[in-house]
């Protein structure tokens, strides 16, 4: 049923504001009655600024309506906090519209200023893992459980490490997970990374590499650690070379293996193996790249002559 | 163990699936007998071609172990492939054997676009300013005037415009900086005193100075969220407008000793680029390409992008990263690692290379590739682009698409010593740009399958970033 507010008698006090008309527009959307109507009450609440139970009722209807409206959102959690209304039920309201709209914005960013409010993120973890459960990938999701773990703490957590476990369990290619795993691991880290945490670290990305040799997420995450510890690419040469081993140009099992070694082999100024591994991406392996890989190779070069 | 290889994995081949006997498939392996032309004789050249170079691209190494990604990601060229190597939309075909540009279409799509939604849109209501930006620009980049449209832009964006300033998806909405940056960019590429002349710059500066951050960022609305969007946004609208780098007065930054909107945004992009080389939307976050076109843009704005990105980035990892991007075999950009190839990376990512060309040095990316994806796969047989094969057509697409293609098709050039008559004053840089001429190696285009050159910080005509540049340049005070 649609509700209207001209002949509530609890609206009765408000003139609504219609959209204003400029002529002949571009885009111009033919709304039903119900919502151009809801509107018009909700641009004159705002413009009196208005902070009342009633107005969170009007953004729930619109809500409704029109989830992707930010105005709305912001306006509904300015309302929350002018009213110190109860956070926990605004929560329990928002969980089953979250799970209708997984791809918006606001909801999110609207759970975050709650959340932030209430100063205790219970339940939150269990209600991402719900969400993950529909999109294992989304952006806005797991941008808000890094939220998490930086404004409650987390940084190093063994829980949320070894959730990140389970996920990757699920699909060792997912690079959502690579990511958070990262951001726990070593997003809070001041100083130094300590042998042990680089050794765990890297031993766990090796493991996955061992699964499925060219998963690109791995390998990056290598990379990724040993910059962080500010270590050599070579720590890892044996390891790549079980993989991809100029000797025998015809086993190669993993194109992300080659790319580490002609960069280890830079890092060696043993340029002419550089080359090998980038002319094998260039010319058998990775042909759709064969550009970027061919720059490398120029780079080499460029190295030498300022060397 | 996990690696197959060998060059006969996997088997999505059309030629494979043009023979649907399992043993004629082992025969045709075997090879060299006459009869396996037999059976592909009623494929046309042009598609054997395009096969043979799929055969090509298409990756050696093959993991056995199934994940949903990988599963997914099967599923998917299954659908892509007979579009990149046959022509089920039956478009007329290039010299190449490809499709060419479906301009006639692709405009009719377009003038649709900006025409009168049904109550089924209402979730456009927030977002107008995106329709009318990107089919605007994309009606410019297929070569069609826009002229008849100019007075409904202004009209349009009148009551979208905030008396606190900046703008909303519509009246009565809250600011926000993405239809702020869709409004600005859609009534510079309307261009015209009346269009310019619309949009309160103030009242506009004043509410960049509220969305800018302590800790160097932009948020995107009062209360909103904080990501590299904003930052990109912001910086559009004080180059384009030609406002005062000075934060305004009111600026609550002005209490954290902010004088500048550059305070600390360099360092806050620096922040952006993550383990993985690419940029994301805020610190910690994953890489993504649409995070890392803003990310340079950005950059592009606050100086000679040699300086700038070299500055604030990694590139050689950043350049790594984006090289990544690149889907194989079908060519086309996926947005994150192990995600699906998808139109509008054409321009995310596509859009990276002339910023990062300008201060590394050219030729680092497969331009060819991008084509094929963006004429085969990603024009919808009724007109408008596309993510991929199987999705309708949508504005955001269709514009990004193009701008993608437009990337592949014109050299740009950074030249810091260029004298025009725009360009003096803060944020300058971006009208050191120019196109230097045509991209040829191996195209695989031809001239009906031109767009237009577009702007590589703005994505819009050159000519029009130039024109409001200088309109504003000219003008005394606000």
């Amino acid at each position: 049923m649609p509700r209207f507010y001209h002949d509530d008698p609890a609206w009765s006090d408000v003139t609504p504001i219609p959209q204003l008309e400029s002529g002949q527009v571009l885009a111009g959307i033919s709304y039903t009655a119900e919502y151009s109507e809801a509107m018009s009450y909700l641009r004159a609440v705002m413009a009196a600024n208005e902070y009342s139970t009633r107005v969170l009722d009007l953004t729930e209807h619109i809500i409704s309506l029109n989830p992707a409206h930010y105005t709305v959102w912001l306006y509904r959690a300015q309302t929350l906090s002018a009213l110190n209304r109860n956070l926990r039920e605004e929560i329990k309201w928002l969980n089953p519209t979250a799970l209708k709209h997984l791809k918006n914005y606001q909801i999110w960013h609207h759970r975050q200023t709650i959340i932030d409010r209430l100063g205790s993120c219970d339940g939150e973890q269990e209600f991402v893992e719900q969400m993950l459960e529909k999109d294992a990938k989304n952006y806005h999701v797991w941008s808000y459980r890094q939220w998490v773990v930086r404004r409650f703490g987390l940084f190093g957590d063994e829980g949320e490490r070894k959730w990140c476990e389970g996920m990757m369990e699920r699909d060792v290619r997912n690079n959502s997970v690579w990511n958070h795993r990262f951001f726990v691991v070593f997003g809070g880290l001041k100083g130094e990374v300590e042998e042990g945490l680089l050794k765990r670290e890297l031993e766990y990305a090796q493991d996955a590499v061992r699964k499925a040799p060219q998963n690109e997420c791995p390998w990056n995450y290598i990379r990724g650690v040993l910059r962080q510890a500010k270590k050599p690419m070579s720590t890892v040469k044996e390891f790549a070379k079980e993989f991809a081993d100029l000797e025998k140009p015809d086993e190669v099992r993993s194109t992300h293996a080659l790319d580490l070694l002609a960069d280890i082999y830079e890092e060696e100024k043993k340029n002419d193996e550089a080359k090998t591994a980038l002319d094998l991406l260039a010319n058998k392996y990775d042909p759709i790249r064969a550009k970027y890989w061919e720059y490398r190779a120029r780079s080499l070069d460029s190295a030498a002559v300022e060397a | 163990m996990a690696a197959s290889t060998g060059p006969s994995q996997p088997s999505f081949s059309r030629l494979r699936e043009l023979t649907p006997d399992s043993d004629r498939i082992q025969e045709l392996s075997d090879a060299g007998t006459d009869s396996e032309f037999e059976d592909i004789a009623t494929v046309p050249q042009y598609e054997l071609d395009n096969i043979a170079y799929f055969d090509r691209m298409r990756p050696i190494i093959v993991d056995d172990l199934k994940t949903e990604t990988s599963e997914v990601q099967d599923e998917t060229l299954n659908v892509i492939l007979p579009f990149l190597e046959g022509n089920p939309n039956e478009f007329p075909l290039n010299e190449f054997g490809l499709p060419h540009l479906q301009r006639v279409k692709h405009a009719r799509y377009l003038d649709d676009a900006l025409g009168s939604y049904s109550e089924h849109y209402v979730a456009l209501d927030a977002a107008r300013p995106w329709v009318l930006y990107w089919s605007l620009q994309a009606l410019t980049a297929l070569g069609e005037g826009i002229g008849a449209f100019q007075t409904r832009v202004v009209n349009t964006f009148v009551p979208c415009q905030h008396p606190d300033g900046g703008y909303g998806g519509g009246h009565g909405q809250l600011p926000h900086l993405a239809p702020t940056y869709a409004a600005i960019l859609s009534l510079a590429i309307a261009g015209g005193a009346a269009a310019y002349e619309s949009i309160n710059r103030r009242s506009l500066w004043h509410y960049l100075g509220r969305m800018k951050q302590p800790d160097g960022g932009f948020t995107m609305a009062p209360g909103g969220e904080e990501d590299i969007r904003g930052a990109y946004c912001a910086m559009v609208c004080l180059s384009l407008l030609n406002l005062p780098l000075e934060l305004p007065a009111d600026a609550p930054a002005r209490s954290c000793g902010m004088t500048n909107f550059l305070d600390q945004l360099g360092d806050w992009i620096s922040r952006c680029q993550n383990w993985e080389g690419g940029i994301s939307a805020t610190p910690g976050n994953e890489a993504h390409g649409a995070y890392a076109f803003c990310g340079l843009g950005c950059l592009s704005i606050m100086g000679p992008p040699k300086e700038t990105l070299n500055r604030y980035l990694d590139v050689p990892r950043l350049i790594r990263w984006l090289s990544y991007r690149q889907c194989t075999p079908e060519g086309g950009y996926n947005g994150r690692t192990n995600k699906l190839v998808d139109g509008c990376y054409s321009h995310w990512v596509g859009s990276c290379w002339a910023l990062v060309e300008a201060a590394n040095g050219t030729g680092i990316w497969n331009r060819t590739a991008l084509a094929r994806y963006i004429l085969s796969a990603a024009q919808a047989k009724t007109g408008g682009l596309i993510d991929k094969p199987g999705k309708r057509a949508d504005a955001y697409h269709t514009c990004y698409n193009l701008a993608g293609l437009s990337a592949v098709q014109y050299n740009h050039v950074f030249d810091e010593d260029m004298k025009g008559s725009v360009g003096v004053g803060e944020l300058a840089a971006p009208y050191h740009w120019w196109v230097a001429g045509l991209y040829e190696e191996g195209k695989i285009w031809v001239e009906e399958d031109m767009v237009d050159e577009i702007h590589p910080v703005f994505i819009m005509p050159y000519d029009a970033v130039s024109a409001c540049r200088k309109y504003f340049e000219d003008k005394e005070g606000f």
